[in-house]
């Protein structure tokens, strides 16, 4: 887990098949261990979704307590940018 | 009750699918003392016996993180459970055993249940639960708790944890922990019998992770001086890093043997093998973007068409009003900027609404996410991070949203350089200036200057990268990301389209504001209303002339810069008010007098501005400040004054000297 983080560092960006490949090892086991470094609170899952927002100049609705911005982002934010995880500065 | 049983598993396990097949509508739902975690118990009879269920809270781990975590953790310690069933998902064994892993050691019964055993096998994983419960020590069993039927099993195999008091057998995980340095110094320290449930294998691990429960429970059985050298020991290793490679290694190591699947192929597409590769894959996304921007022009035509439909409402609806006897002053308002001003705004309109569609579609089919994979090392070049090209791409359409998408980015500096150089993009109401105007003051050679404002983009986000960055973004800060793909799939059209309408909608109401403003304001300071007297504008702008002569701007294209920083879409508005003939009092007059026809906005700016000036003037709009509403959704979102009156003077200044340097450029070639 010691050489995900590393690589996790060095300012690329990775697909998970790439580090796979880079660590000799599975998908599988690359997602878990984000996975596990996630929980640990170690690397961060960057979050696409429509809550936080404070910003947009009107079309802002308060539904049920969280803000969306439906005008701003799609509903339920941009669902298509794939997952990415951060490491955790 | 004969016992009591408590279900462990990670979220989405399926322990509430397993909690409701086993008790019925025999439960009750309440919350854990002091907690608001909900607490689920319930009961069944099976056999004539009655056993008690509880519904641990699922959680990832048992490391004392989160209220759920410390809830399972006190429950299984307090003894109140006889036996533990661990659910774990059979589709991912290699992840969801974890939880096994991390319970391992803890001594009270357990056993395995591998749910989703369904889709396991759809997967095409063969599963041996024989080989894993000779290796573990416990019943293991497959399951899938959606079918009631199959219980049978269930029943058997908790039966046998609850006679044999079967507990898991973790010499594999020890061997594996005792390659861990400090592992193995703190469990010489720790008591042989453990403490209440807990083994010192399962205390080891968990001090090793610095939780904080369990370091607290050792100092009961530890002197100080003791907790002080473990502590020293902790400090040396790698902490939850060591402790999970161990436990995935031991997990690997039970599935070797246990566990057959297909071999994955990581297969790749056929456009990710053009999109992901080293040497294709910048010049394919740049080429996926530039079309995308061409392409956006074919959803733009409706509108745009809508556009110029209104504009020739002018003539009609200025005759009617003249004979129905309607001052000169309002006829020349209603037509030259009420009429004329809708007409930009569709025009314009129709521009964001494609951009809007074509990226958004872009976005929806997963290709953006490649877009921004393949930009991350540049990104990572200006101090930013891929997830950065979202709020550019964005900007595309409206840098207010590109403002917005920053919100993604909790780096402050990052944030706050990611909007410094989305203004650099140019948005939606510029790529309905800059087209409009370029074609009609060169031709085909718009072409030439669309690519040369991308590039002169490309180039003033670098330097302000530079200029900005230093500030605002240490070399720290700056780490890799993961990202995972979204595969390819069609697109929700429904909910693009809603999407993108009210974003155009929005734009509409918004933008209608600013450029009837601007355009009234304008209108007003440059009509002639006593005639022969020159308008405040017109002299005023004689005044500045040779100030921004230098620039490549005469007065008139000046005032619309100015204009421009309000709303771009303004500028055109601006340039028709005072350009409405070559002298500008009496131009009102002129054009409701029936000669309105010949008052062809094209016509008048290519008799009074030369090519040079035009390349400036549209140089200086496109990298000006986008709009005020931007500046207001930028200040907004950094919540910083300074920066964002910083960034805006840049800007306006930046455009200037874009403008002079494209003036002399133009000057050679003309
Ligand atoms: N195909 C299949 N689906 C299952 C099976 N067991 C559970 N599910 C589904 O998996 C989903 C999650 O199950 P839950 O029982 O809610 O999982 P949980 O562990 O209680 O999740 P939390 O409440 O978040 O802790 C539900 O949609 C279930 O219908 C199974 O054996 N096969």
């Amino acid at each position: 887990m010691d050489d995900l983080l590393r690589l996790l560092k060095d300012g690329h960006a990775r697909t998970i098949p790439m580090l796979a490949k880079e660590l000799h090892t599975s998908t599988a086991d690359v997602s878990r261990k984000i996975e596990y470094l996630v929980n640990m609170g170690l690397i961060r899952k960057v979050d696409f979704g429509p809550k936080k927002c404070g910003s947009c100049g009107g079309g802002c609705s308060s539904e049920n307590g969280q803000k969306t911005c439906k005008s701003c982002m799609p509903e339920g934010g941009f669902q298509n940018m794939g997952q990415m995880w951060e490491v955790v500065g | 009750m004969s016992a009591t049983i408590a279900l462990l598993g990670q979220p989405n396990s399926g322990k509430s699918t397993v909690f409701n097949a086993l008790t019925g509508l025999k439960q009750h739902v309440g919350n854990w003392p002091g907690k608001t975690v909900e607490k689920k118990e319930g009961s069944f009879v099976r056999d004539g016996k009655e056993y008690a269920v509880a519904d641990l809270p699922g959680s990832y781990s048992l490391t004392a993180n989160s209220d759920e975590e410390v809830i399972t953790c006190e429950y299984i310690a307090s003894g109140k459970a006889d036996v533990v069933c661990i659910l774990a998902d059979s589709s991912q064994l290699e992840r969801s055993l974890y939880m096994m892993a991390d319970y391992a050691g803890i001594k009270v019964p357990s056993f395995l249940v591998l749910n989703m055993a369904d889709v396991a096998a759809d997967q095409g994983k063969k599963i041996d639960t024989k080989v894993l419960e000779e290796k573990l020590g416990i019943p293991v069993i497959s399951l899938s708790a959606t079918d009631n039927k199959k219980y049978d099993a269930f029943f058997e195999a908790m039966n046998r944890a609850i006679s044999n008091k079967s507990m898991i057998n973790i010499a594999g995980l020890e061997a594996e922990l005792q390659k861990v340095d400090a592992y193995a110094k703190i469990r010489a320290l720790l008591p042989e019998e453990g403490v209440k449930s807990y083994s010192p294998t399962w205390l080891g691990v968990k001090a090793i992770e610095n939780d904080k429960l369990v370091m607290e429970q050792l100092k009961s059985v530890l002197s100080v001086a003791e907790e002080k050298q473990v502590e020293e020991i902790r400090c040396t290793s790698k902490g939850a890093l060591d402790t999970g490679n161990s436990k995935f290694a031991w997990i690997d190591e039970l599935l070797d043997g246990a566990l057959s699947e297909q071999k994955e192929k990581i297969g790749v597409s056929k456009l990710d093998k053009i999109y992901l590769s080293p040497f294709w894959g910048k010049p394919a996304v740049v080429l996926t973007i530039l079309l995308g921007l061409i392409g956006s022009f074919i959803p733009a035509l409706p509108l745009m068409g809508v556009g110029s439909a209104i504009d020739m409402l002018k003539a009609p609806v200025g005759s009617a009003l003249a004979s129905a006897g309607v001052s000169d002053v309002l006829i020349a308002l209603i037509c030259n900027v009420v009429i004329q001003s809708f007409s930009y705004i569709f025009k314009m309109l129709g521009f964001v609404f494609g951009v809007l569609l074509v990226f958004g579609l872009l976005e929806e089919v997963g290709v953006m996410a490649r877009i921004s994979y393949v930009f991350d090392n540049t990104m990572a070049k200006l101090g930013l991070q891929g997830k950065s090209v979202m709020p550019f791409l964005i900007s595309f359409g409206c840098t207010m949203g590109g403002a917005a998408g920053t919100r993604v980015i909790d780096n402050y500096g990052q944030k706050v350089l990611t909007i410094a150089l989305a203004w650099a993009v140019p948005c939606g109401a510029a790529w309905a200036v800059i087209p409009m105007l370029s074609s009609l003051f060169f031709g085909p050679g718009a072409v030439a200057v669309v690519v040369a404002i991308l590039l002169t983009m490309i180039v003033h986000m670098w330097i302000t990268a530079k200029i900005f960055g230093r500030k605002l973004v240490k070399k720290e800060d700056r780490y890799g990301m993961i990202m995972e793909l979204p595969p390819y799939h069609k697109p929700k059209w429904g909910a693009l389209f809603r999407y993108v309408l009210g974003r155009t909608k929005d734009t509409f109401f918004r933008v209608s504001k600013v450029v009837l403003l601007v355009c009234v304001l304008f209108w007003a300071l440059s009509y002639s209303f006593t005639p022969g007297v020159d308008p405040i504008l017109c002299k005023i702008g004689k005044v500045i002339e040779p100030v921004t002569k230098i620039f490549g701007l005469n007065w008139q294209l000046f005032m619309a810069f100015v204009a421009s920083s309000v709303g771009k879409e303004g500028a055109l508005g601006v340039i028709s008010a005072l350009f409405t003939d070559g002298s500008v009092y009496g131009a009102f007059n002129d054009a409701m007098s029936g000669a309105a026809t010949a008052e062809n906005l094209n016509d008048i700016l290519l008799a009074n501005v030369s090519k040079p000036q035009a390349l400036a003037f549209i140089f200086a709009i496109t990298f000006n400040m986008p709009c005020v509403v931007a500046l207001a959704s930028t200040y907004q979102e950094i919540a910083s004054a300074k920066w964002t009156a910083k960034i805006a003077l840049y800007y306006t200044l930046g455009a200037l000297v874009l403008a002079m340097i494209a003036y002399h450029i133009g000057l050679l070639i003309w």
